[in-house]
């Protein structure tokens, strides 16, 4: 008969053992994700770039840095946006956004106006008794367009109501596999492109025929710009977040066979140690009887 | 003859066609357009419509758009759009498509609270008044 320090420590090896299966099972499942998501960033791209070019262009024919969304000096709140995950078991994944935002905050004069993205960032803020704006809530794991627009709509809409004035976003951007890292950007107001390229472009841009006007076309491309950055940065976290999550969960596996092979030689141990205590309690017993 | 030029279709989720093609009809806010190579440097907001583009092989793809933008410089048509499908028939067939998209989203927002065009025309009404 097996003795309780023996029994224990068996249940222990089968509740690691299978603790291991839901760790590797997710290890993979992120896995998978990732190539996903990652295609998802890349196709994403040209969109963007595209549209930036073109506001290079228009900006630079209307010179209109007199639409709001390009104006820096309006009335109302500072703004922060921050990116995490639904779901948790990520690594450090989401402490590390959000440690990121809480820095900033922290150095703002007044209580910024919080947009949070996914669970971890609404129960952490919520937690330490910030006001939340506006939680947007299931979207990390796959975003789709459409929940850019949301997001987007309704951060254009504060803007336009003059509640905020500007608007800085936290997310994590998804580098490689390997590499994640904390960023962040102004979403609002627009950072008119960087014109890099020489004075060729300039000369062209003025050569552009515009259908109906630069300032209509402007005013329709800003919103949209908004939208297709909320989109990016969406779609880095959710990469970032697989990526992360198969990180934590390699490492929880590992972890788990590592503690496997270490109960596995205490039970070893235990084994033998009873084993022996049973032989000589035996031979004990027999030289006990002869020794008569 | 025709000369042939480069086209991609563009939306934040992909490229959805890119290839040469001879001539793109487009609808824009104020009417329809349609392009050959050599066309002149043209940035456009579309309308929900119906976009054709008459590939090289004498082949047709028709899409239909919901908004967007089309950006034409030396021989190479870009059309940025949120929305876009590709349907198969004719010209008029995108149109339903396009509205029924159109449709979609009306009702999608109606649901979501502040319409996009709403924001859309504030955003550019407040500029129109600076």
């Amino acid at each position: 008969m097996a003795s309780a320090e023996l029994r224990i420590i068996r249940r222990r090896i089968k509740s690691v053992k299978s603790t291991m299966k839901i760790t590797r099972a997710m290890e993979l499942i992120a896995a998978s994700q990732i190539a996903k998501a990652q295609d998802r960033v890349s196709k994403s791209i040209p969109y963007v770039q595209q549209l930036r070019n073109v506001i290079r262009n228009v900006a630079a024919a209307s010179g209109s840095s007199d639409h709001i969304l390009l104006a820096d000096d309006r009335a109302g709140d500072v703004g922060v946006m921050v990116i995490t995950s639904d779901r948790g078991l990520a690594g450090a994944y989401n402490t590390n956004v959000i440690r990121a935002a809480e820095r900033y905050i922290e150095r703002l004069d007044d209580r910024p106006r919080l947009y949070v993205v996914g669970k971890k960032a609404q129960g952490y803020f919520r937690y330490r008794g910030y006001e939340i704006q506006r939680a947007f809530l299931g979207m990390t794991d796959r975003p789709v367009y459409g929940d850019a627009r949301q997001i987007a709509n309704i951060v254009l809409d504060d803007y336009a109501r003059e509640n905020v004035r500007s608007l800085l976003v936290y997310y994590t951007e998804f580098k490689s596999a390997l590499t994640q890292d904390v960023a962040q950007f102004t979403l609002m107001p627009v950072e008119p492109p960087a014109s890099d390229e020489t004075a060729e472009t300039a000369t062209t841009a003025a050569a552009y025929s515009y259908e109906p006007s630069p300032e209509v076309i402007l005013g329709r491309l800003l919103p949209r710009y908004v939208e297709a950055s909320v989109f990016g940065a969406l779609l880095n976290a959710s990469a970032s977040e697989h990526a992360a999550r198969r990180r934590a969960m390699k490492a929880a596996t590992e972890n788990a066979e590592d503690l496997t092979k270490i109960l596995t030689r205490t039970a070893n141990q235990a084994r033998q140690a009873e084993i022996t205590t049973e032989i000589s309690e035996i031979v004990g017993g027999a030289e006990a009887l002869s020794g008569r | 003859m025709a000369t042939p030029f480069n086209v991609d279709i563009v939306s934040p989720e992909a490229t959805l066609w890119s290839g040469e093609a001879t001539f793109v009809i487009a609808r824009t806010i104020e009417g329809e357009i349609g392009i050959y190579a050599q066309h002149e440097p043209l940035l456009a907001a579309l309308a929900t419509g119906a976009v054709e583009v008459q590939e090289v092989g004498g082949g047709r793809t028709v899409y239909g758009i919901h908004g967007g933008f089309l950006q034409v410089f030396q021989n190479q048509v870009t059309l940025l759009t949120d929305r876009a499908e590709l349907v198969e028939g004719d010209a008029e067939a995108a149109r339903d498509k396009a509205a029924e998209l159109k449709k979609l989203e009306d009702e999608a927002e109606t649901e979501e609270g502040p319409s996009d065009d709403g924001v859309t025309a504030q955003v550019t009404e407040s500029s129109d008044g600076t």
